[in-house]
């Protein structure tokens, strides 16, 4: 698999800074060629996985170690500083504040968990989504700005099977087994594709953004409090999703990557925040199929099938 | 304009060696990293360019970490970080001949540090600030003249007469002895209005508070402005904007965007220290057990209409009136079940019945409960004791002060 990164880049975790690039493979001093296969990212750092399952190396402009990562159960690790990610044990979750462990619901088997900065999100094997943590953004889709002590199922989701679930840093998004896509949380910087007040006053002046005559009231969401279905245009299926702190990016049925959110992070070659899904097409003039992506705090990386067959 | 420059380089440390760059564990060295990186631009001859990508990393990520949680957990480490990102911005944008709008950029920058940030460096950003105002006032001397049309237009428009009945009346007294009142009202918890006690104010007297002053001294100001009929209301909104922009749009209504906006709770004479020479802290305030520097004094300014939904506070209050007239009305900690108090954390002090227009069937008890009323004049100020319920509309244009101390 090849990955393609771009975004934030202040600490070298990618080339450079909007062209989607691709990150070289690691070579070993024996002179072995690895391939990355699963990689993770925090604020500074980029973690990469490779072939031979058991080494991980930070890649970084200052210092490169080697770490071992015996343990299991992952769903996406962290270097020291932002966010810590805790790790799914069997029958339950492990918490940063006293006491440490603790179970899930006999009734719950949990698929897979996912962090934000302040909130968890969890998918049953049922296709449950239960949320808890800190409510002030809507995050946790129940409908209010309360935070939860235990995980609660989300009502609104209730009797859809999710299949994916993750979270960026105060917004959650989920896909259901049919390819739809659901968001909540924080829409400040169009992370939830839904139209951000915000970005309509950085573009007031590009005059496609002038108000038609008339009564024509713009509805912006700055805190989406129950799950939205995002309609994306064309129409497509989504295969998995990635957030960042603030972005949200997304892989379709069509091997295509939709990234919706704050600037350079979002691979379409400029700085402007979006707050509608839009196509990287770098990928597609390269003729290239994404097939995963991550996100890390403030970039995207994406992997691209080694056979360039022809995407449908 | 390199004059300009000159000015705020005056203000900085020597050299990069004298630049204080301490935090604690809180802050992770990535991010003290990309500090350094700044600071290391600071002093070299790097673009405008690079200096303000790197200051606007270092106000993002500070920023979401003030965005992390409750505000009131927000470590006040990353405050600071986020004022270093301010000052480094600021900076970057007064380096090289900066336009007009270069220069109010940098104004709010430094609003936005005083505002959400921590002080650094001697309180640094209020000093850079202080500077930036004298270079926007010098090329807005034309605008001001144009300013006293508005104002009269105002005045012209008269409001509603408003008549309080006697025996609802908040009692008035003038210049009451320090023991006079620690007796008949602090002790007791009895609200009074205190006539007199704010004659002597600047605001009142050598520089009286008008649009044409508030614009002359904060008019390029950043500052927190409600949006929306109460705060109660699902509509209800914060926003920033600077003082300019708050007047002509929601005093003078000038864009004729319907909708209530009001400068309120805020704490302006700490950002804009002009203001606070207007000002007297009430002698009363000594008769508490707290420090004088633990008092909050917040700013409330804008149109008539403003509503402040009937609510408590924890701490004692004056309510001083400098400019217009408000109508309070005041409840007694006794009847608090009888206000019916939202249930919620956020709003448990603060009761559900709209005090002007209540819903008698979902609140009935709300109707029989006794109460006192006020029209606030410019000079009264009213003594709201602690945990005593009051409900505020103003009736004009108007300016209060109000001073929370123990």
């Amino acid at each position: 698999m090849r990955w393609f990164g771009f975004g934030f880049n202040a600490f070298g975790q990618i080339l450079k800074v909007f062209h989607p690039k691709e990150l070289r493979s690691y070579v070993e001093r024996s002179g072995c060629c690895l391939k990355t296969s699963r990689i993770s990212a925090s604020w500074s750092r980029r973690a990469s996985l490779h072939l031979d399952g058991e080494c991980v190396r930070e890649i970084a402009t200052l210092t490169l170690c080697k770490l071992d990562l015996n343990r299991i159960g992952y769903t996406s690790c962290c270097f020291p500083g932002y966010p810590l990610n805790l790790p799914l044990v069997t029958g339950g979750y492990i918490a940063p504040k006293p006491p440490f462990y603790r179970p899930l619901s006999p009734h719950l088997t949990a698929k897979s968990l996912a962090l934000g900065a302040k909130h968890a999100i969890l998918l049953s094997v049922s296709g449950a989504v239960y949320t808890w943590g800190l409510g002030s953004h809507g995050q946790l889709g129940h409908g209010g700005l309360t935070s939860e002590e235990e995980p609660r199922v989300v009502e609104a989701l209730w009797g859809m099977p999710m299949s994916c679930v993750a979270t960026g840093g105060w917004h959650s998004v989920c896909i259901s087994d049919g390819g739809d896509l659901y968001v909540w949380g924080w829409n400040e910087s169009g992370q939830l594709g839904l139209p951000s007040r915000a970005l309509c006053q950085d573009t007031a002046s590009s005059p496609s953004e002038k108000p038609q005559d008339g009564e024509k009231h713009e509805v912006f969401i700055s805190i989406q409090a129950f799950p939205a279905l995002l309609d994306v245009t064309p129409s497509c299926e989504i295969r998995t999703i990635s957030c960042g702190s603030r972005h949200t990016a997304a892989v379709t049925s069509e091997k295509s990557l939709l990234a919706v959110g704050e600037y350079g992070q979002l691979g379409h070659q400029t700085l402007i925040s979006l707050d509608e899904p839009q196509r990287v097409e770098f990928f597609k003039e390269q003729q290239m199929c994404v097939v995963d992506v991550v996100c890390g705090a403030w970039n995207t990386f994406a992997a691209v099938a080694k056979e360039e067959v022809a995407c449908s | 304009m390199a004059m300009l420059w000159s000015k705020i380089s005056a203000l900085l440390p020597l050299n990069e060696e004298q630049f204080p760059l301490q935090f604690s564990d809180k802050v992770e060295s990535s991010v003290v990293d990309i500090l350094k990186r700044s600071r290391r631009q600071l002093y070299s001859n790097a673009t405008s360019n690079s200096c303000m990508l790197n200051a606007q990393i270092i106000l993002d990520i500070s920023w979401e970490k003030l965005n992390t949680g409750t505000w009131r957990h927000v470590d006040k480490e990353w405050r600071r970080v986020y004022s270093y990102g301010c000052l480094f911005k600021v900076a970057a944008l007064c380096h090289e001949d900066p336009s007009r709008d270069k220069i109010l950029q940098a104004v709010r920058t430094c609003d936005m540090g005083l505002i959400m940030g921590a002080a650094i460096m001697d309180n640094i950003l209020q000093a850079v600030v202080r500077i930036l105002q004298a270079e926007v006032r010098k090329s807005s001397k034309e605008d001001e003249t144009a300013a006293c049309a508005e104002v009269k237009r105002i005045k012209t428009e008269s409001p509603c007469v408003l008549v309080v009945r006697e025996e609802l009346a908040v009692p008035r007294i003038k210049c009451p002895s320090l023991q006079s009142f620690n007796i008949n009202y602090l002790l007791p918890l009895r609200p009074v209005i205190l006539e007199g006690i704010i004659d002597h104010w600047p605001a009142l007297n050598e520089h009286p508070w008008s649009i044409e002053y508030l614009r002359h001294v904060a008019g390029c100001r950043t500052v927190p402005v409600e949006v929306g009929s109460r705060y109660t209301d699902e509509e209800w909104s914060q926003t920033l904007t600077t003082v300019n922009e708050f007047i002509d749009q929601y005093v003078l209504n000038k864009s004729g965007v319907k909708g209530l906006g009001y400068l309120a709770q805020h704490q302006l004479f700490d950002q804009i220290p002009e203001l606070k020479e207007d000002i007297r802290l009430p002698d009363y305030c000594c008769l508490g057990e707290g420090e004088e520097d633990n008092i909050t004094v917040n700013a409330w300014f804008g149109p008539g209409g403003t509503v402040s939904p009937l609510h408590q506070d924890p701490q004692q209050n004056f309510l001083a009136q400098v400019v217009g007239r408000k109508y309070i009305r005041l409840y007694s900690p006794k009847d608090t079940d009888k206000l019916y108090p939202h249930q919620s954390q956020l709003l448990h002090n603060t009761s559900q019945v709209e005090v002007e227009n209540p819903d008698t069937e979902k609140f009935p008890e709300f109707v029989k409960v006794q109460y006192l009323e006020c029209v606030l004049q410019p000079g009264d100020v009213l003594f709201i004791p602690a945990q005593h319920w009051h409900y505020v509309r103003s009736l004009e244009l108007s300016f209060s002060v109000s001073f929370w101390w123990s």
